[in-house]
């Protein structure tokens, strides 16, 4: 359909639908959306089904083929809006008028992956790039002005590096700090407690239950009647382990070892991650590489907040409704690295906290600040959530983040265990 | 598994659903509402065909949007409730041992001779859903529902693509059965965990809106036929309104059928201050919602909503 007049659209032949289907998928691969080139097939296929004769037939075919989460959405519908919306559509005005002007009709499909001159939209950056850049450019600013939730991800992989890692400073980690962390995310792996899964194993205990399955394929390879018995005990298994780490204004001295040490549980112990500060970021997948250094990187790129304000019960409000309800938080060990300084309503902390209390296994608070001397948890949000807490340790050097590894497998209980209960 | 050798869906799938459009209407004599998005992707998944990925919030028709699919190509719905641990055992097939080792006594009493290949035979086979979806027999392909896959572990989802896109199963004692349908594949996850990447790539997605009130009243009616015009309405505008609170649990659309069917066994045509609080239960279903709710009262609730 490039570079024919809309009405003619409908007629779409099978070689122009490919050839669209190939430059919308590399517009949208530039603009940071993970599209492997098999979704280029799938597309031309789906576009011979579904005759593009609209775009908005054009939006959900391509929608269902490329979009492969709801993060992706926002940076979608960007792209989309820019490439088929600005220059093509005819009942949506055109936001720039040099988008038809600078594709010629010659080479079909892809000039509506350069929807605009890249000087149009992103003044200053145009030199830095070559011409393949502008649908990077274009999208970005466009898609980065709204700041709701779900587009951040997406959008913000679309910045570039030195933008946005200015806020967040990791350093390069020294060798000893690297293993440090790892001993110590190894000795978390090992706390974690354990529940019994589904699934079972050999055993030779009586007291199992008896695999019927098991005994039967024996007696088989015996070739006789059944002799030995067989049992199934339902196996352990680790409980999930969730971290969410305070990287607030007031936190930033500790943000740099706390987020490494969530790196080391989330590539060691497969945790989950979030930092909080404003608002909730979950980081699982940026902290899951191997190279602590470029996990923390990515991290610092992904997570747009660092060392801004805090809003404690917002963001585990936001944790919960998202992704705890949903099983995350479930029997899950929870472990909150914050100094419990809010700005908001200590009541919103105390509301979210027994929210968590009712999914939660375990409920553990690393406070460095407890170290202090004469510390007392008055701080509003501090004081509002520790009746929720089973554990309340200080975590301000590596010694005292052993602790947690210790509060994790929860024994030496701390007076705090059972306080939870008697509120509310 | 993607691209060379596809050719489409069979012919008489292929006459049944021509194009977007009949799809919508053939989903809507079903008494499922689709919206132009999901009934794009439903038909995209049955005509290219490719697995569907459906997600949204709770309660918004995921599991109804497979049932209608099913429905309207008339064949049958298997459906695998996925949770954690689910092994082969459970999603694909099971030798029944107790019956064979009835079997076997059987034999004996009778002083009859059996052999193995009695004893591990169909009849003694446990068929679990994904193995009943690839042996359906036709004429046409069976709807496979894989409901919440993201409560199962990594590995068994795994596994459950690589046994899709080969459309076979051996079994070793019987040999290999291959599909001469391949199922409809319909996943729906409730976002607990990120899905795999070779899973999201082998599959179409689609995210589920939550509908406006006119929609909701639309469906209340269709699936409750006791509802009067003006009560599906005012419960669907009650139930928008009430989704603008903070609540951790936000009443989806089956919240508002029930409730509507509520209504109509407690014989109310008409939603006031007090039959909402009375009826309350059937929306609101956690108590710091209740709170939440009861702080606003019934009145604020139905203000407005007569229209």
């Amino acid at each position: 359909m490039a570079g024919t007049p809309p009405h003619t659209a409908a007629a779409l032949p099978v070689v122009e639908a490919a050839a669209l289907a190939a430059a919308f998928v590399t517009a949208l691969r530039r603009a940071g959306l993970s599209c492997s080139p098999d979704r280029a097939v799938r597309l031309a296929e789906a576009l011979r089904l579904v005759p593009p004769s609209d775009v908005e037939s054009l939006y959900w075919a391509s929608r269902v083929v490329l979009v492969s989460t709801r993060e992706q959405l926002p940076a979608f519908d960007a792209v989309f809006a820019a490439v088929f919306r600005g220059g093509f559509d005819p009942t949506v005005p055109p936001r720039k008028a040099a988008a038809p002007a600078a594709s010629p009709a010659a080479v079909p499909g892809e000039p509506r992956t350069r929807p605009s001159p890249a000087e149009d939209r992103a003044p200053g950056r145009a030199p830095a790039h070559p011409p393949t850049a502008p649908a990077i450019a274009s999208t970005g600013p466009d898609a980065a002005g709204d700041r709701n939730t779900p587009g951040r991800e997406a959008v913000l992989a679309m910045a570039s590096t030195e933008e946005r890692l200015h806020g967040m400073n990791f350093a390069r980690l020294t060798e000893a700090e690297v293993l440090e962390i790892r001993r110590l995310a190894s000795r978390l792996l090992v706390a974690t407690p354990t529940r019994l899964s589904r699934r079972t194993r050999k055993s030779t205990h009586s007291s199992a239950r008896l695999d019927v399955r098991a005994t039967v394929r024996a007696a088989r390879r015996s070739g006789s009647d059944t002799t030995l018995l067989l049992y199934a005990r339902r196996r352990e298994q680790r409980r999930k382990l969730v971290m969410l780490c305070d990287v607030s204004g007031s936190m930033e001295p500790y943000a740099r070892i706390f987020v490494s040490l969530l790196q080391g549980a989330v590539a060691t112990a497969g945790a989950e991650a979030f930092v909080f500060s404003t608002r909730l970021t979950r980081l699982t997948r940026q902290l899951a590489l191997r190279d602590p250094d470029e996990a923390l990187a990515r991290a610092a790129v992904a997570a747009p907040d660092w060392a801004g304000g805090t809003r404690i019960g917002d963001s585990f409000r936001h944790f919960l409704d998202e992704h705890g309800r949903r099983g995350l938080a479930r029997g899950a060990v929870v472990v909150i690295f914050s100094d419990g300084w809010a700005q908001e309503d200590p009541d919103q902390v105390t509301v979210q906290m027994a929210r968590l209390r009712r999914l939660a296994h375990r409920i553990i608070w690393v406070n460095p600040r407890k170290a202090a001397p004469g510390y007392r948890p008055l701080a509003g949000g501090m004081a509002a959530a520790l009746p929720y807490c089973d554990a309340f340790v200080s975590g301000h050097s590596y010694t005292a983040l052993a602790e947690v590894a210790a509060a994790i497998r929860g024994d030496g209980r701390s007076s705090l265990k059972g306080r939870g209960n008697q509120c509310r | 598994m993607s691209t060379p050798s596809r050719s489409g869906a069979e012919e008489d799938v292929q006459r049944r659903i021509p194009d977007v459009a009949t799809l919508i209407s053939a989903l809507d004599s079903s008494d499922y509402l689709a919206d132009v998005g999901l009934a794009t992707a439903l038909f995209l998944a049955v005509r290219l065909p490719q697995p569907i990925l459906l997600e949204g919030e709770a309660g918004v028709g995921k599991t109804e949007a497979a049932k209608a699919l099913a429905g309207l190509l008339d064949t049958p719905l298997y459906r695998l409730q996925c949770y954690e641990g689910i092994d082969a055992g459970e999603a694909l097939y099971e030798w029944n041992h107790q019956r064979q080792m009835l079997g076997i006594r059987l034999a004996e009493v009778r002083d009859a001779a059996v052999t193995e290949t009695d004893l591990f035979g169909p009849e003694y086979l446990l068929r679990r859903p994904l193995l009943q979806a690839i042996e359906h027999p036709g004429p046409r392909p069976a709807v496979l529902l894989l409901d919440e896959i993201d409560r199962a572990d990594a590995e068994f989802e795994a596994f459950t693509f690589e046994l899709l896109a080969e459309a076979a199963v051996t079994i070793p004692e019987l040999g290999t059965i291959r599909a001469t349908h391949p199922p409809i594949v319909i996943l729906t996850s409730n976002r607990t965990r990120d899905l795999h990447d070779a899973l999201t790539r082998r599959c179409l997605y689609h995210w589920i809106d939550y509908p406006g009130p006119e929609r909701i009243a639309e469906i209340v009616r269709r699936r409750v036929p006791a509802s009067s015009g003006p009560l599906a309405l005012q419960a669907a505008a009650v139930i928008t309104k009430l989704r603008t609170l903070d609540l951790a649990k936000p009443p989806g659309i089956s919240e508002a059928i029930d409730w509507v069917s509520a209504l109509a066994v407690l014989g109310i045509d008409r939603i006031d201050a007090t039959t909402a609080d009375r009826t309350l239960g059937s929306i609101v279903k956690n108590r710091d919602d209740l709170e939440l709710v009861g702080a606003r009262g019934a009145d604020w609730l139905v203000a407005g909503t007569d229209g």
